[in-house]
């Protein structure tokens, strides 16, 4: 009996070894296959990704905690109310401006063409007031003043600075978050209220020039076309996206790391997540009050 | 005693960054800690004012502010020298309503006559020297009134004469402030100017506790290591 445990014994530890070998040898080849590399790298964008937005819900409920204790700046609001209002306008203008332009001189035309041309106005002030006006405002503060909030924060970070306000016993939240998200949440109606202005100006100039409209004509429409409730809703998505692009953009600058390339991870992340978000807050919208 | 660290041990994954780590420093007394690169000296700093959370042990100090000099001045450079000084006086929500802004402004310009940086209120950290805005970031630190100052690295990057002047400024605030200060360097001219005592990290540990003329003895091997700068010793410069 003895004699037939030890072969069987011998027979159990060269079958474990033979085991961990191959399983050794397959483990080292299927981590240099290509589906490993996919799967490791879809995993790690995945954990990224939850990470990301944790830290970003957490500060936003930080902010949302300074605000109702009324630990506000003042003069650092004013100071990011001017950035996020004055210093965007211009772009925001000319982004609005043209894409009315765009679209009216590709419709416009054959419109009238089809005796349709009474509705122009309504179309365009109907597409400016609810999408154009305020998604394009996003998209250009989101290259303007996003990038900008995300790189002045990542560089805070690795220059120490994060650090120094810590030291000094001033809540960083609330010095560094609470001004920039409220001037965003501030400031954004009143770009989105002067873009779809322009926009509706723009579409008449072009109505005017491409299909030969009167400008008479392209107000009435417009105004049939547009009720109260477009206004308000675009301006509550004004303010949801102002929010959005300022804390999305502070939360990736102010978890940047490591130098140079740091800050430029940071601001590309800012801009991206910022995209998506005010994208998907666009689609909640549009579901909740038109659908 | 002002600065008591019990049994410190900090891990970065699964790197031991620091090992056990136990010493105190007392008021008005000022202690070097120096090691090579990676050994540990300004996570040591960092643990002490609560920017990165320990993994076990003690961290014991009295009661008030700590503050912090930075290696690379870590001056807000949105702000002017005036508002960099004040600006725990401006943001604290302690201190906000204790000062009016003419006593905020005698305060700063009472920190930067003691750094010998009188009248620069206005002037921004870009158009400051290094050693300048060393000494502003002095002035930053000691504006709540310290019970312990931290200085990570304050004479790197400056020229010997600079240097000379920075290790004056920081003997000069521990007479000033009666601090307990904790000074990490590689420089031996800051150990033996400004230390009262020294501790030597390698790989997070301490090697070495004493007096700068101990160090200077040679008696440890680790410190003859350093003060000769020699590359044969017990300390390995690219050790896994």
């Amino acid at each position: 009996m003895r004699i037939t445990a030890g072969i069987s014994k011998k027979l159990t530890s060269g079958r474990i070894f033979l085991y961990n070998h191959f399983m050794g040898t397959l483990q080292k080849y299927y981590k240099q296959s290509a589906t490993y590399k996919i799967f490791k790298g879809m995993f790690e964008l995945f954990a990224d990704f939850l990470d990301t937005l944790g830290k970003i819900t957490v500060n936003g409920i930080q902010v949302i905690k300074c605000i109702l204790k009324g630990q506000i700046d003042k003069k650092e609001l004013i100071y990011q109310c001017s950035r996020f209002g004055v210093s965007s306008l211009p772009i925001t203008l000319t982004i609005v401006g043209m894409t009315s332009i765009i679209i009216t001189s590709q419709v416009a035309l054959e419109m009238v063409k089809q005796g349709g041309g009474n509705f122009i106005g309504m179309m365009m002030s109907i597409l400016i007031v609810r999408e154009v006006a305020v998604i394009m405002s996003g998209f250009a503060i989101i290259s303007m003043i996003g990038s900008s909030l995300a790189s002045e924060l990542a560089t805070m970070r690795v220059t120490e600075q994060i650090d120094a306000i810590k030291v000094l016993k001033v809540d960083p939240v609330g010095y560094l978050f609470v001004p920039r998200v409220l001037s965003g949440i501030i400031m954004m109606p009143f770009v989105t209220i002067i873009a779809a202005a322009v926009g509706v100006i723009a579409g008449a100039i072009t109505s005017d020039l491409f299909a030969g409209l009167s400008y008479m004509a392209y107000f009435d429409s417009a105004w049939l076309g547009i009720y109260m409730k477009d206004l308000w809703v675009s301006l509550l998505k004004a303010v949801f996206f102002g929010g959005t692009i300022a804390l999305i953009s502070c939360s990736c600058g102010y978890f940047a790391s490591g130098g140079a390339k740091g800050v430029g991870l940071a601001t590309t992340k800012a801009v991206v997540w910022s995209f998506v978000a005010i994208v998907i807050w666009d689609m909640i919208f549009a579901i909740a009050f038109f659908f | 005693m002002s600065i008591e660290v019990k049994n410190l041990v900090k891990k970065f994954g699964n790197k031991t960054v620091i090992d056990n780590v136990s010493f105190k420093v007392n008021d008005k007394e000022t202690l070097a800690i120096v090691g090579f690169s990676g050994s540990g000296k300004s996570t040591v700093l960092k643990l002490i004012c609560g920017l990165i959370p320990k993994d076990s042990g003690e961290i014991i100090t009295s009661e008030g502010d700590i503050a912090m000099v930075f290696q690379y001045s870590a001056l807000f450079d949105s702000l002017d020298v005036e508002d960099n000084i004040a600006f725990a006086l401006h943001e604290r929500r302690d201190l906000r309503k204790k000062y009016s802004e003419e006593q905020i402004k005698e305060i700063v310009a009472q920190k930067l006559e003691l750094v010998g940086l009188k009248g620069i209120e206005k002037l921004y950290p870009s158009e400051l020297s290094g050693g300048m805005q060393k000494r502003v970031s002095f002035a930053r630190a000691i504006v709540t009134e310290p019970k312990s100052i931290l200085y990570d690295e304050p004479t790197a990057g400056l020229d010997p004469i600079s240097s000379t002047l920075i290790e004056d400024y920081i003997v000069r605030l521990k007479e000033e402030t009666n601090a307990a200060s904790i000074v990490v360097t590689h420089q031996m001219s800051t150990i033996t100017r400004t230390a009262d005592r020294v501790i030597m990290l390698y790989n997070g540990k301490i090697v070495f506790e004493g007096t700068p003329d101990d160090m200077l003895k040679q008696d440890n091997e680790y410190t003859k290591q350093f003060v000769t700068a020699s590359l044969d010793g017990p300390m390995k410069m690219m050790e896994e």
